[in-house]
């Protein structure tokens, strides 16, 4: 075995420029595994965080059936004794309650219907950025109770600025009484989604609960996770504990399925991805392993003619299979780490981009992790080796005297 | 059965051997009966094209026969598969051959102790073995070179010592000194000579090379894939 073994290395180095060339491009196809999977793991960070971060959360609590009716009459069930157990839990960081319910805006040139949220305004920057997506105004300055945020685009469709007046239309909880309260815009955001932009307002969320007729009560607790991984993991404990006969608590996959499902099929590009990637490497290797034991026919002839076994001819090819597999490892991986490390420390500007209701805010940066370093290797090793197996069979078959014969 | 006490090594009977070239039938040997007995010197010699190598390629199992048998040291080739002629070949026959042929990646010693590593012999009488056997074809201090660092006569020397070195019944020469000046020619051949003398191995030559018509004991002249003439020396 261990001849073998010497015996393939050895002669992986008997034509050293092929050699480094096809290592070279098995090696790259391997540094590009790595990387495009350190950016689809940055990419999906960045986006998930961009659209928890903005406004979703990383969680929320509704009643059960409030997603589906966007009913006002259906606030969560002992909401604030909710919000007193989730400040308890070690894994929750922050919470913050909002209502919610569409309406109408009415500015004296335009008229269009709105999602209105209540936010509490002391909280609500724990869990979202509105704050920080206002491009004019202010975030809830002087509490005068009449300031409404809106996006940038309902600001154009209603041809308003900042301090201009528009009237707030929503039906009542228990009664289904019309509601109006005037408000001043006090500040106009701007999230980069289309939708938020365009049909979204945020006010106090005592106003809220005057205009709603709820007391105190509220639709919505959001929910920030001590780590986002939390959120994602369904299994936890935390989703039952909070999902009663009348509340339900969800993570941002299920909030967000557009996101989630395309993740999925972004696993699934990336599988499609690698597997052109290997197509095209294993045709290098086929070539590699081929002109090699082409250019030693006669050889191979005098081994099988002193009476090496077929299956060791066999496992010769293999060993100089699994040979320029370490060689083309070690340079795919020094390739793939330089490439990717500068990568995390220059990023890559997707900024403003939308994708399926989420958008980056911030550069996309690559996450390198272990297991790239560990299982794609591993991968590139054993597709090697199986793809050296035709190569190995064909070897095993040959006759010492064609071997001879097709040396000349 | 092998039998190592048995007087013949090679014996052919009607052997007949047809090639498809591009669908035309081409009978390289066309009907040869030959016995090679033990410690023989035999040269087996004729013009190109006449069937010499085909001959040696199909007493020693690395092809097969059309009609006809082949019992190398009492035992019938055409009754064997691929791994058993392969055991056969590494335990029964030494090949050398015109162009050398050794593994330019391993070393005068891994060279020569290959076939014995294959045979599974242990790894202390492997290395005694190597350095007698080099000694005897005058490659002491040899060992760690490897084949691109020696000169076509040394080369060819490992050749002779990696075929003898596991004590084969039969040695088979294709065109040894086609490569070789005739001075170094002629030593190497005096030397297989005397080796075949001492070790009573049987050695039998693929040539048209006077040098080794003179030294042989006996040539057996082929033409046309049939045997012409077979001549004993005293």
């Amino acid at each position: 075995m261990w001849t073998y073994i010497k015996l393939a290395w050895r002669n992986l180095f008997r034509n050293k420029r092929r050699t480094f060339i096809a290592g070279s491009a098995i090696g790259i196809g391997l540094a590009a595994l790595i990387f495009t999977d350190a950016i689809m793991i940055g990419m999906k960070d960045n986006l998930i965080h961009s659209a928890t971060a903005s406004f979703l959360g990383e969680g929320q609590i509704h009643h059960r059936e409030f997603r589906q009716t966007i009913d006002v009459d259906l606030t969560i069930t002992d909401g604030h004794a909710v919000l007193a157990d989730l400040a308890e839990e070690p894994l929750v960081e922050h919470t913050a309650p909002r209502t919610m319910a569409f309406g109408m805006i009415t500015s004296p040139a335009n008229v269009s219907s709105v999602s209105m949220f209540g936010v509490d305004p002391v909280v609500e920057p724990y869990l979202s950025q509105i704050d920080e997506a206002i491009v004019e105004g202010s975030y809830f300055g002087k509490n005068t109770g009449h300031e409404i945020l809106i996006g940038s685009k309902l600001a154009e469709i209603l041809e308003v600025g900042l301090g201009d007046r528009v009237v707030m239309t929503v039906a009542q909880a228990h009664t289904g009484e019309l509601s109006q309260e005037l408000f001043r815009v006090s500040g106009i955001f701007h999230f980069h989604v289309r939708e938020l932009d365009r049909s979204m307002a945020f006010v106090r969320l005592d106003k809220s609960q005057e205009m709603l007729n709820l007391g105190s009560e509220f639709h919505e607790i959001v929910i920030k996770f001590t780590d986002i991984e939390f959120s994602s993991n369904t299994d936890h404990p935390f989703w039952e504990k909070y999902s009663g006969e009348d509340n339900e608590a969800l993570g941002w996959p299920a909030l967000l399925p557009q996101l989630k499902a395309a993740f999925d099929m972004s696993q699934y590009s990336m599988f499609l991805i690698g597997l052109i990637l290997f197509a095209v490497v294993s045709l290098g290797i086929i070539n590699t392993l081929f002109m090699s034991m082409h250019e030693r026919m006669f050889e191979f002839g005098v081994l099988r003619a002193v009476g090496t076994r077929p299956l060791a001819m066999g496992r010769l090819i293999l060993f100089e299979a699994g040979a320029l597999a370490i060689i083309s490892i070690v340079l795919g991986t020094i390739i793939g780490f330089i490439t990717t490390y500068i990568v995390t420390k220059t990023g890559i500007d997707y900024q403003g981009i939308e994708f399926v209701g989420a958008y980056f805010r911030e550069l996309l940066y690559p996450v390198m992790q272990v297991q790239q370093f560990i299982y794609y290797p591993i991968y590139v090793f054993i597709f090697t080796m199986i793809i050296g197996l035709y190569p190995a069979a064909y070897a095993a078959r040959l006759s010492p005297a064609e071997a001879m014969r097709k040396a000349y | 059965m092998t039998d190592t006490n048995q007087q013949e090594v090679i014996v052919a009977r009607g052997v007949i051997k047809t090639y498809d070239d591009n669908g035309v039938p081409v009978e390289a040997i066309r009907g040869i009966d030959l016995t090679i007995e033990r410690g023989e010197f035999t040269a087996i010699v004729g013009p190109s094209g006449s069937g010499k190598t085909t001959f040696l390629n199909v007493i020693s199992g690395l092809d097969t026969v059309t009609e006809g048998e082949i019992l190398l040291n009492g035992r019938l080739l055409s009754g064997m598969n691929g791994r058993e002629l392969s055991d056969f070949r590494r335990d029964n026959i030494g090949f050398i051959f015109q162009a050398y042929n050794l593994i330019p990646v391993l070393t005068v010693e891994e060279n020569v102790e290959y076939i014995m590593l294959i045979q599974g012999v242990p790894k202390a009488e492997r290395h005694r073995r190597v350095r007698e056997i080099l000694a005897e074809v005058g490659l002491e201090g040899y060992a760690d070179r490897v084949p691109p660092r020696l000169s076509g006569g040394q080369k060819q020397r490992v050749a002779v010592a990696r075929a003898m070195v596991a004590r084969p019944a039969l040695v088979l020469a294709d065109e040894p000194t086609a490569n070789l000046d005739s001075k170094t020619g002629a030593e190497l051949l005096d030397m297989m000579r005397e080796l075949n003398r001492n070790s009573g191995m049987t050695f039998v030559f693929s040539t048209h090379d006077d040098m080794i018509m003179q030294r042989a004991r006996r040539l057996v002249t082929l033409k046309d894939g049939r045997i012409e003439s077979d001549e004993s020396k005293a």
